[in-house]
């Protein structure tokens, strides 16, 4: 049970590590887009590439919070775990 | 009867490896070991002694480091490029090969991604970028990109990873806590299926205009200055098209190798090989068309200096590269794949090697003609590698076959749970896809007046 504990308290820092290395990335690339301003560089290409990139990486880092968030909801059910013969139930994919 | 024994499942030989290791394992481990050790200190070497231990010199500033850091990227779009190509457009074949092409790119991906540091002098000067990078820089366009490209496939090889970490935790596979942690709470609910699924379906869109980016804006770190021999439009689809040729190569070698190594001969059949390098051929065939129009388009216009950089390569110093390139690219795959006699696996494995080699021969021929034949009055500039480039080439190498190997070790490189749905779902979708693009039947009324006609 203090075992249970320790690991979802390292999955939770996982995903909050994700998290944290995506807004690094996007104040990163914001500090350039005000350096570029600071030396009068080409700003519009600063802005162009903050536009694309910054949602990628938020969307990565939404995509795996919402998995977690979506798996943790059923994590209790403990008889419906994988089968006994070590495979899963294959028709996972079946959704109804 | 303990948790291990009751596991007789019809996939046990998928995780066999994980839980039985003999000694060649250890002995391989220790070799790879010994060679990253001994590219360790030629990197602590170089930084002591600076750039001046290897074989670059002006006008040659890009040598071996820039080569492999193309090379290795290139490779990395063996993985998550084709595996979320075939998912999406539901190849069902590609059931046993996309675990191993999501690894390949995530391992290959670091290693590439570290090189632009080795042809640093100064490594810790990489901070800058946090604080003075310039954002018009094709070189920042690349740090973006590739930073982007590696989240995104190692998201996307861990995401459907968690239905089988989810049979090692259950299993009591140790270590355990790892699988513990990695499974994230999986007990194949319908919710989490749903949840699951979800995430991978957008990621498997979102992954294929990344992995093209990266390549496309590798390219421009040459095409965008004005260099004979760079400054091509066609460098972006041309790179692109490179990548993906060497990458299913890479590909084919990784999966002829742990085939052998891991007796997989029953999910690795002779049909997978042969539909990846039917794609290898095609590949082969649309790199010779892109390679045939660059070179031309140069040839053509007979700019002094761009003809200086294309003699080079055509019967200068470069020659031999350059026609070995056009051998290993083309005339050996198209030899050995077009012969339905020798489209067998070690005839595969040939032309892989083959491509893999020609590849990097071909990075080979970008990076360095041009340098050497600078638009400046300059002579000719030399480059010869030194061993500090060699051992860490051999080390990059070795890096990529230790991760694997370890990767094999903790998490099976097969993914179980699309070859169980493969077997019970697919035969009756892929009939119904089928039937659904075939004509449909005519009705019963349909026929009836059809007969009533004719009578």
């Amino acid at each position: 049970m203090k075992n249970d504990k320790i690991i979802f308290w390292l999955q939770i820092a996982s995903v909050s590590w994700i998290w944290i290395f995506v807004l690094g990335v996007a104040i990163w690339i914001l500090n350039l887009i005000r350096v570029a301003h600071k030396i009068n560089d080409a700003l519009n290409a600063s802005v162009g590439i903050s536009i694309v990139a910054i949602p990628v990486f938020f969307t990565l880092a939404a995509i795996l919070t919402y998995v977690f968030v979506g798996l943790q909801k059923d994590k209790h059910q403990g008889d419906v775990r994988t089968n006994q013969t070590g495979g899963i139930d294959s028709s996972w994919r079946g959704i109804k | 009867m303990s948790e291990r024994q009751h596991s007789t499942f019809e996939d046990e030989q998928l995780i066999r490896p994980i839980e039985q290791t003999g000694p060649g394992f250890y002995l391989m481990v220790a070799v790879l070991v010994g060679v990253i050790a001994f590219a360790g200190y030629t990197y602590i070497r170089q930084i002591l002694f600076g750039l001046g231990v290897t074989g670059l010199a002006q006008p040659v500033s890009w040598g071996f480091y820039i080569i492999n850091f193309v090379f290795f990227i290139g490779i990395s779009h063996a993985g998550t490029l084709i595996s979320a190509i075939l998912r999406l457009s539901k190849a069902e074949w590609r059931r046993p090969i996309t675990r191993m092409a999501e690894v390949i790119t995530a391992i290959v991906l670091a290693i590439g991604g570290l090189h632009p540091i080795l042809d640093l002098g100064r490594p810790d000067r990489m901070l800058h970028l946090f604080t003075e990078g310039r954002l018009q820089s094709p070189l920042l366009w690349d740090v973006t990109s590739i930073t982007a490209y590696f989240a995104a496939s190692t998201v996307y090889l861990y995401l459907p990873m968690i239905p089988d970490i989810a049979i090692l935790r259950d299993r009591g596979t140790r270590p355990r806590w790892l699988y513990e942690f990695l499974a994230w709470g999986w007990r194949g609910t319908e919710h989490q299926k749903k949840v699951l699924e979800r995430a991978i379906n957008i990621l498997m869109v979102m992954v294929i205009p990344i992995a093209i980016s990266v390549h496309t804006v590798i390219s421009f770190i040459f095409s965008m200055t004005i260099q004979p021999g760079w400054h091509s439009t066609i460098f972006g689809p041309y790179f692109v098209v490179g990548a993906i040729f060497s990458g299913i190569a890479a590909l084919l070698i990784v999966m002829i190798a742990f085939r052998k190594a891991f007796d997989l001969g029953k999910y690795l059949k002779l049909i997978h090989f042969q539909y990846l390098s039917t794609l290898l051929l095609i590949m082969s065939f649309l790199w010779f068309y892109f390679t045939f129009a660059e070179y031309l388009t140069g040839f053509y216009g007979h700019e002094p200096n761009e003809m200086r950089v294309f003699l080079y390569k055509f019967t200068g110093d470069y020659a031999p590269w350059f026609w070995m390139m056009g051998i290993c690219n083309f005339l050996i795959p198209v030899v050995i794949l077009v012969n339905p006699k020798t489209k067998k696996i070690p005839g595969i494995l040939i032309a892989s090697i083959s491509v893999v080699i020609g590849m990097w021969l071909e990075r080979l021929i970008v990076v360095v003609p041009s340098l050497a034949n600078p638009r400046l009055p300059y002579p000719t500039g030399i480059y010869i590698p030194s061993l500090t480039e060699w051992s860490l080439f051999a080390g990059g190498v070795a890096v990529f076959v230790l991760a694997f190997m370890l990767f094999a070790k903790l998490f099976p490189l097969i993914s179980i749970w699309e070859i169980q749905e493969g077997r019970e779902k697919s035969v009756h979708a892929v009939a119904e896809r089928l039937k659904s693009y075939l004509p449909d039947p005519p009705s019963e009324q349909l026929l009836s007046e059809e007969l009533g006609n004719r009578r």
